[in-house]
This record gives C-alpha cells, structure tokens and sequence, in this order.
C-alpha cells in the first residue's frame, strides 16, 4: 500500500480513492497543514453559485424518500438509489388513492444505461430459456414467463420502443428501451403505463438522451392483474398518478 | 435548538434522529441546490443529486468526524462528487471553451444577494486574483467534473501537465484566499 501524501488530494477531492486510501489520506490531512488548508479553500468554492430557489415541493420529495429508503433499507434490491420519479410516485401514493390496484409495495428504479444492458441481458436469458424449454421437450414449466413487445408510434409522434415483460410468481418487471423519440423540454418525461380495461397505473420513466434514446426498469413486487395494453405518454412533468400528455407509443400485451 | 451544530446535528442524525436530518436540510438546501445546479446546469440532475446527498447522510456512508475539517468542506465534496457521478452517467460532456471563463454566474450588480454573500465576496475575490488559466482549471476541474483527460483533451495540453496545472491552481486558490481573508494583498 503506498502511503498517502499531498500527491493525493486531488484524488481525496474528486473522491476516487478506495475507504482504505480514503482512511490514510485523512491521517496524512491530519498531519498536513497545508493539504488540510487546500481542502479548505476548495470547499469554499460552492459559494460562488448564483443564489437560485430551490424547485417547490423539493424537501418534502428528498425527505420523504430518504426516509421510505431507510425503512426499506434491509431489502438488498433496494441498495440501487431511486431517482427524482420513482420518489415523486411513491410520495404521491401516500396520499392518493390508485383505483383498482393495490400500490406496489416495492418499487425499483434503475437508470437508463443499466435498464438499457438489464434489457439485453433479459432478451438474452429469454432466448438461453426458451432455448432450453425446446430442448427439454416442454417439461419442467416454470412459473416465470417472458413476453417481448414492440410499441408503435401514434400517429403524430415518431420513435420506436421494445418492452419486455418478466412475470416471475408474484413480480412484474417491465423493461423499456426507446429509440429516436422527440426531444423533451422543461420538466416533460416520458411515462410508462400499463393499462387493463383503459385503466392506467403508472410503470416507470425516463428521459432521453440526445440521441432521443431512453430506457427504463420497473418492478412491480405484487402484481396480479392481467395487463391488456402498454404505452407510453409524454408527461409534463414526473410522477403524474394519471396520464396527461398524449400517448407517444403503445401496444397490446 | 436553532444552533445546534452542524456537527451535533450530524450526530444526532446518526441516532436516525428526523427532525435532526430536515434541519439540516433546511440549512443547507438553498446552497447545495444552487451549487449542484450550477454544476449539473439541470434542475432535475440537482435535485437528484440533492436526493443522494441526503440518503447518504441519512444512512452514515461516508461518515464525518471533527477530524475530517470543516463539516460543509465534507457536504460540499460528497455533493460534488453525486453530481459528478450523475452528470457522467446522464449527460454526454458538452464541451464548449467559450463558457468556461465565466466562473461566478451572471453580472455581480443585478445578482441579488445570497444568504451567503460575504463567504461568495471573499471567494470571488480570492478566483479573480488568479490567472485566467487557472481559473479555467478550477471551473473544468471543480465545477464541470471533468477527468483530467477531457481537460486535456478540451485545453490541448499533455496529461501530465493538466494534472500539475490543477494542482498549482488550487494552490495559488488556497494562498489567494488566506489572503483575502487575512484582509491583504497578494504578495507575489
């Protein structure tokens, strides 16, 4: 192990040392005048942001999520940190009645480069699956399923979307992956939906890259309902209950 | 109860203490949230960012003690670094050399006053005694997150010296601030 010193605080700042490195550096800043003052100074550089308000409704978002996090917190699925959209759906469920589905009681988000390689991976172990299923000569069914669907665009709306859907006993995982999608402006996001009889229950979000690529991962931990339709809105804003943009893309399931 | 340190605070929060964390909250939402804006330039980004930094807390990863200096020089590097890590993953780098210089956002005389005014004036101070290099190197560095190889890339300039380039600029920062808050001038 080489022995930390002032070689390293650039490193200590941009927070890439290991907790071992981590740990000897900040015996080295302890003895360090002059590595300890740098830090210092370094940390005075944020008050030069230009004074901005937060957005509305910011704290009450943040707080009510660090607190169901922590609650949740012995579950391991939920080491991956939920985003901004995932916190404003669990926060707005509190308070609002869903009709007709019970809320998910575990909600899991993760972020669209991952969603983007969990999608493969899925495809890839659907195909290794039915693979198998073929080569065992139909035995051994198991409870888990997995449907594959492309979305197609509305009329006025462009891109494309596959969808992937993983009923595994109780659990829904529902996997988006969109293609050359509009731009989005302001607060916009685009909102996953699943429906039965016309009646939508929000199942994931995401935003698009320049590239109008986005991709999105959902677990419903306790599904039992029989979705008939997929799609996907453009919102304007995260963490709408009920869809009120304009559906961009769907299918039947 | 109002000055409870940032530090007894931080305690108590270790305790899972609630009101502890929202008071916390409350002290430092407004600079954090500007800070990560401007770094991010993307109220959604900040305010996930904002989000990290709180369950992070929350949950003690990364602990603070006394030890570790000042306690907002830890909130701020723990901040920076979820911006970093979200505007990496997010956003491809827009690299642009005609933005970089303007390190304090907008014109000083119509800006209103922040909550922070007098800590803004000694460091705005002690960054415009640097050179205008330096000042590059602190906003590509600090404030857009960039790895040392973008800022090669973005400055043209060899790895190697980017890295002392840096590190020279934090160092006359550093000087420069002790400086102005000793009330004199730069004596070099």
């Amino acid at each position: 192990m080489n022995e930390m010193n002032c070689d390293h605080v650039i490193d200590y700042l941009n927070g890439t040392l290991t907790a071992e490195e981590m740990e000897e550096f900040q015996l080295h800043l302890n003895n360090c005048e002059e590595c300890r003052e740098l830090v210092e100074a370094v940390g005075e550089l944020p008050y030069l942001a230009e004074a901005t308000e937060p957005p509305a409704g910011m704290k009450a978002r943040i707080l009510a999520n660090v607190f169901d996090d922590s609650q949740q917190e012995a579950e391991p699925i939920k080491k991956q940190e939920p985003t901004i959209e995932a916190q404003q759906t669990t926060s707005k469920q509190e308070s609002k009645v869903v009709p007709m589905v019970k809320p998910p009681k575990q909600q899991t988000w993760w972020r669209p480069m991952i969603a983007a390689v969990l999608l493969l991976s899925l495809l890839g172990n659907a195909y290794a699956f039915m693979k198998l299923s073929d080569e065992g000569g139909g035995g051994g069914q198991t409870e888990s399923a997995f449907q594959s669907i492309d979305l197609q665009a509305s009329e006025g709306f462009g891109g494309n979307a596959k969808a992937a859907l993983v009923r595994d006993g109780e659990s829904l995982e529902v996997v988006v992956q969109a293609d050359q999608l509009q731009e989005l402006t302001g607060t916009e996001v685009y909102q996953i939906w699943l429906l039965k009889d016309g009646k939508p229950i929000p199942a994931g979000a995401f935003e698009t890259d320049a590239d109008g690529k986005g991709a999105a991962y959902y677990q419903l931990a306790a599904n039992t309902e029989e979705w008939d339709t997929i799609a996907i809105t453009l919102e304007p804003e995260a963490g709408n209950e009920l869809p009120e943009g304009e559906i961009v893309l769907s299918a039947g399931i | 109860m109002e000055n409870r340190s940032d530090f007894m605070l931080y305690k108590q929060i270790q305790d899972k203490d609630k009101d502890a964390l929202e008071q916390l909250y409350d002290r430092y939402e407004k600079i954090l949230f500007s800070f990560l804006l401007k770094m991010t330039e993307d109220r959604t980004l900040a305010e996930e960012a904002m989000q990290e930094v709180f369950i992070k807390i929350w949950r003690g990863t990364g602990e603070y003690d006394e030890s570790k200096g000042k306690f907002t020089s830890w909130l701020f590097t723990m901040s920076r670094n979820s911006a970093i890590d979200l505007i990496r993953k997010r956003k491809k780098p827009t690299v642009s050399l005609d933005e970089i210089v303007n390190m304090s956002d907008g014109d000083s005389s119509v800006e209103s006053k922040a909550e922070w005014q007098e800590q803004k004036d000694q460091i705005q101070t002690a960054v415009e005694r640097l050179s205008i290099e330096q000042q590059e190197m602190i906003q590509l560095f600090y404030f857009k997150g960039h790895t040392h190889e973008t800022i090669a890339d973005i400055c043209n300039l060899p790895l190697g010296t980017v890295k002392s380039r840096i590190r020279l600029a934090l160092g006359k920062l550093k000087k420069s601030l002790q400086s102005v808050q000793e009330g004199g001038a730069l004596d070099e």
